[in-house]
């Protein structure tokens, strides 16, 4: 029998008033309850196969994320029947990440209905799979975020795929991707040229043609004048899990009468050498291939560059990078010109840390008698001066952070000024941020021996590796470089890209971490520094050397140490494939938790990013909604809403729907001994047991102790007070038990009475403060105790849910007193749980009764240090 | 000679996954295709040693493709792949014949302890066949 059906026969009076208010609220937080402990697993489960070890399909992330969206969904509807429609902003959001979502996990359309031509201003995210993610991007910036971006119309992927048709060049491309082989450069290079050269020479469909004169007249109208075009690609995978950075031809300050054969050429780039090596080596080659074209009014653009939202470093948190230079982009990400460096902070308000201004002798513009760009030297007053003023700088970090936040990831972001001073947001994408912390000095790994070759310079990717050096001064050079080879090149040119696959390192003279170059070398996870300033000068080919990207140095010879200890780091390539990536990139809006304030004070429906935000969200509120009725409903529906007295610091609030508590004893606060709930009564015998410490250096509400006797419960309604918590809803056979102390949550839901088939115990933990490793452990710990107490047991991350269920009352009773025992001795334990060994030290020493844990556990003792090489 | 793995699915992704966990963890040659025909037709070509197939196919339902298989090669252990969900149809699969069946998403070491036991299933099998012949 559930407690509901429990519940509804002890009020056979009419249902009426309060008490059907009270009975449809309380079916509602069970079915929010419910939903909530199935998303909680849902996710962890998303999170342990995001961990590497899986094997799964498109058809699993589809499936796990619209599981996740429904419950949430329903999470959110409950707390609105809860809340009389309080919470309709939690709705709004769960609306924008299910659309967010849903355009992740979108299958691919069918082309027939998408139109060969679609005006900017009419493109979101929803045409992703039409315009590539590029264009989709813009789109969505332009006219969701009404960011300033450039006019324009994009060709997409439905007129690519009707001028290969067209031309019939559908089978060669398939069967010539079908054939790549990396091994042989220069055959690929071959087939690559013909492949181009065909579809340079393709015919444009006459309604292709129509279309692209139809919408270029609709830009000049709009624009009041003939503009130049600047024809940026988007390729169907492009600036989604892949950068593709600087490996397809963008072509600027194109007249509209060169425009068709610049259209051929950017669809062309698509299988350039580097682009194929690229699309081989990220394992999309069985994949279709497609490419839209945006086609942007050209921005005669006074000053240029990139912001990156983030340091792609991981190096220095809470800033933005700006490079920037005079005249059109191209200049600062291909490297030919140092740009200034601007360094933002990014908590508001956004104010400039540092700058760095360069000289910058040279521009690029568009040519002024014929179609293309020119060269230019800049005025000698100007070469010094900074490419962008402080306003302009501050509004780029503004729209910096609201991209940011509304993508929700790091981005890097192209922009332009132009001649009125007006910044415009010309492209934004994902930027891969490295995660590990930054290290000075000599490793430990290198004995003083070691040559140092080189000394300096910035980090483009960290990492350790050795091999022969492979200079490369001319594009020839890139023909037979050696498999395993270090890098070594004057600028960070993106075409270097194409040997990525077979480089071990780069080391280069001159060039940023945030140019095309690095990017590549950080998504192939290719050790790589850059500003060096030397390395062609002091390195040789043929020269065995060690890269030391992490310390920023160059060693002669192999450091075998070096390699080794970094090898031990390097993650499972199988994280790299395009279904990993897709996961991860769903999992964003979805996984990572925000709330993270033990207190609470940042629980507010502004402060939810994600779908897992929202589930904490409404499971605290859902639970506050239905104190908040209780007490209402206590002075007049039999429904009793008390506080347990108690000197065990235990804030401990209960709802008793009816023969919970003992009659005669009913008041505010209410003794131990007044409980006749059997499964509650059964649970404190545990949590009050003498062995038991409540008490200690954890972030329990300790004021809690003295308020249960000074402050009445209708007094304490003060928001941070309720947080401090535990709940407890209860009936004669039923409680409902939810706790928060400090990070981690615990629940059980059990039903106990004499007849054994309708008892059951299910009990949730999940959290903590300490890192992902220990709380790992620490659920280990509770799962390997709950198994040895006959519960079914489930752990994923760092959740542990423990089922039983058609027990006998008497041996649940004693399952739930070893629950309030257990969760007493977890207190704080993932904080101690410092190694795998300590795991099973503390659940044989719990289930022998030593619940203090006399003796602590011994640390695992550490091999000895080996003798050094004589 | 290392044992040749064959695999069929839909999704080109899964199968690309499965190939790069395979021959990073074992010397298996691991043969791919989204075409069912094409798998069957490698096993008549190939000394195929354990073929792994996805359940739902649009060009051929996995079922289906275990009896044609049966029919031209009782040998070859068959493991059929399934989403969560679908177990019911995966029992039949093992009614059917099938060796084995592994629920999507599963972990690395799964697979390759069940191929490792097909592969055992299949020596057996050619033994057996072997005693029927010498005898």
């Amino acid at each position: 029998m559930g407690v509901l059906d429990w519940f509804r026969r002890k009020n056979r009076v009419a249902a009426e008033g309060g008490i059907a208010v009270f009975q449809k609220k309380y079916e509602s937080f069970k079915r929010l309850l419910d939903a909530n402990n199935d998303t909680l697993e849902l996710m962890a489960r998303l999170e342990a196969v995001a961990e590497g070890d899986f094997i799964f399909d498109m058809q699993f992330i589809r499936s796990r994320s619209q599981a996740i969206l429904q419950k949430v969904g329903s999470i959110v509807a409950e707390l609105n029947i809860l809340g009389d429609n309080r919470y309709q902003a939690l709705a709004a959001l769960y609306e924008s990440l299910r659309e967010k979502i849903t355009q992740e996990i979108t299958a691919p359309v069918d082309s027939g209905s998408v139109p060969l031509v679609m005006p900017l201003s009419q493109v979101d995210r929803r045409h992703l799979q039409q315009v590539g993610g590029k264009n989709a991007n813009l789109g969505e910036l332009k006219n969701r975020l009404h960011i300033p971006t450039p006019e324009g119309f994009v060709v997409t992927n439905a007129g690519f795929r009707l001028l290969i048709n067209a031309n019939h060049l559908s089978d060669r491309i398939r069967t010539f991707l079908d054939g790549l082989n990396l091994d042989n450069l220069e055959a690929l290079t071959a087939q690559s040229r013909d492949l181009q050269e065909a579809i340079r020479n393709a015919v444009i469909p006459a309604a292709l043609q129509e279309e692209v004169v139809r919408h270029y007249q609709m830009l000049t109208e709009t624009l009041g004048y003939a503009p130049p075009l600047a024809l940026r690609s988007s390729g169907i995978y492009e600036d989604q899990e892949y950068s593709f950075a600087g490996l397809f031809l963008t072509r600027l300050h194109v007249p509209f009468a060169d425009f068709f054969p610049a259209y051929l050429e950017v669809l062309a780039s698509q299988f350039n050498r580097r682009a194929l090596v690229y699309l081989c080596q990220k394992r999309l080659v069985h994949r279709e291939q497609a490419m839209s074209v945006g086609c942007l009014a050209m921005v005669p653009a006074v000053a240029s560059g990139v912001l990156f939202t983030a340091d792609p470093m991981g190096q220095r948190q809470g800033v933005m990078l700006v490079d920037a230079a005079w005249g059109l982009g191209p200049a600062v990400v291909d490297g030919t010109v140092t740009p200034d460096r601007f360094v933002l902070t990014k908590e508001p308000p956004i104010t400039l840390l540092e700058q760095e201004i360069q000289d910058k002798p040279v521009l690029l513009q568009g040519s002024k008698s014929q179609g293309g760009l020119a060269t230019v030297t800049v005025a000698a007053d100007q070469r010094r001066q900074p490419a962008l003023t402080p306003e302009q700088l501050l509004t780029l970090g503004r729209y910096g952070l609201r991209l940011e936040e509304y993508f929700g990831e790091p981005l890097d972001i192209e922009f332009a000024v132009d001649p009125q001073g007006r910044l415009l947001i010309m492209q934004a994408r994902p930027l891969l941020v490295e995660a590990p912390t930054p290290e000075t000095g000599r490793p430990a790994a290198v004995g003083a021996q070691e040559q140092v070759l080189i000394d300096g310079g910035t980090v483009a990717c960290f990492g350790v590796a050795a091999g022969p050096v492979h200079l490369i001064q001319k594009d020839e050079d890139l023909a037979d470089f050696p498999e395993g080879a270090i890098l070594v090149a004057r600028h960070t040119s993106a075409r270097y890209g194409m040997v990525l696959h077979k480089a071990r390192g780069m080391v280069i003279d001159i060039g940023s971490a945030t140019s095309h170059l690095a990017i590549l070398a950080r998504e192939f996870k290719v050790p790589a520094l850059v500003d060096t300033g030397v390395a062609t000068k002091v390195l040789q080919s043929g020269q065995m050397i060690t890269v030391d990207a992490t310390h920023m140095r160059v060693y002669a010879g192999e450091v075998r140490e070096l390699v080794e200890q970094a090898q031990k780091r390097t993650p499972s390539p199988i994280v790299t494939t395009p279904v990993y990536a897709k996961l991860r990139r769903v999992m964003r809006w979805i996984t990572p938790l925000n709330l993270v304030d033990p207190k609470l004070s940042d629980l507010t429906p502004e402060n939810c990013k994600t779908l897992h935000d929202i589930t904490r969200f409404a499971h605290q509120l859902g639970i506050k909604e239905m104190f908040d009725l209780a007490e209402k409903a206590s002075q007049r529906d039999n429904i009793h809403s008390v506080r347990l007295k108690t000197s065990i610091p235990f804030n401990l609030h209960i709802i008793d729907l009816g023969g919970g508590i003992e009659a005669s004893r009913r008041a505010k606060f209410v003794p131990p001994e007044a409980i006749t709930s059997i499964p509650l009564r059964a649970l404190w015998k545990g949590i009050s047991h003498p062995e038991i410490s409540w008490a200690g250096p954890i972030p329990i509400d300790m004021k809690g102790l003295y308020s249960v006797v000074s402050r009445s419960l209708t007094a304490s309604s003060d928001h941070s007070d309720f947080w401090s918590r535990t709940f407890a809803i209860i009936s004669r056979n039923y409680l409902n038990y939810s706790s928060r102390l400090g990070y981690h949550f615990a629940t059980i839901d059990a039903y106990v009475s004499d007849s054994r088939n309708d008892n059951y115990i299910t009990f949730r933990f999940k959290g903590g403060a300490a890192d992902e490793v220990r709380r790992g452990r620490r659920v280990r710990f509770l799962g390997a105790v709950l198994e040895k107490l006959d519960f079914e047991v489930e752990v994923t991350g760092d959740l542990v849910v423990g089922r039983l269920w058609k027990y006998p009352r008497e041996l649940l009773e004693e399952k739930l007193d070893m629950l309030g025992r257990l969760m007493g001795c977890a207190r704080q334990r993932d904080m101690l749980m410092a190694d795998d060994a300590i795991v099973d030290w503390y659940t044989e020493a719990f289930l022998a009764g030593n619940y203090r844990f006399a003796g602590g556990p011994q640390p695992t003792p550490t091999p000895p240090e080996q003798p050094p090489l004589s | 000679m290392a044992a040749t793995i064959i695999i069929v699915d839909d999704e080109p992704d899964l199968l690309d996954l499965l190939k790069l966990i395979l021959t990073e963890k074992t010397d298996y040659q691991v043969l791919t295709t989204t075409n069912p025909s094409e798998a069957l037709a490698w096993c008549r070509e190939y000394p195929a040693d354990v073929l792994i197939s996805d359940l739902r196919m649009p060009q051929l339902e996995g079922i289906e493709l275990l009896k044609l298989l049966k029919e031209q090669d009782a040998t070859i252990p068959f493991i059929i792949m399934t989403a969560y969900g679908t177990i019911e149809s995966a029992v039949e699969a093992m009614r059917q014949g099938a060796f084995d069946y592994i629920t999507k998403p599963f972990r690395k070491e799964q697979i390759i302890m069940t191929i490792r036991k097909a592969l055992a299933r299949r020596q057996d099998l050619l033994a057996q066949q072997a005693g029927r012949t010498g005898a």
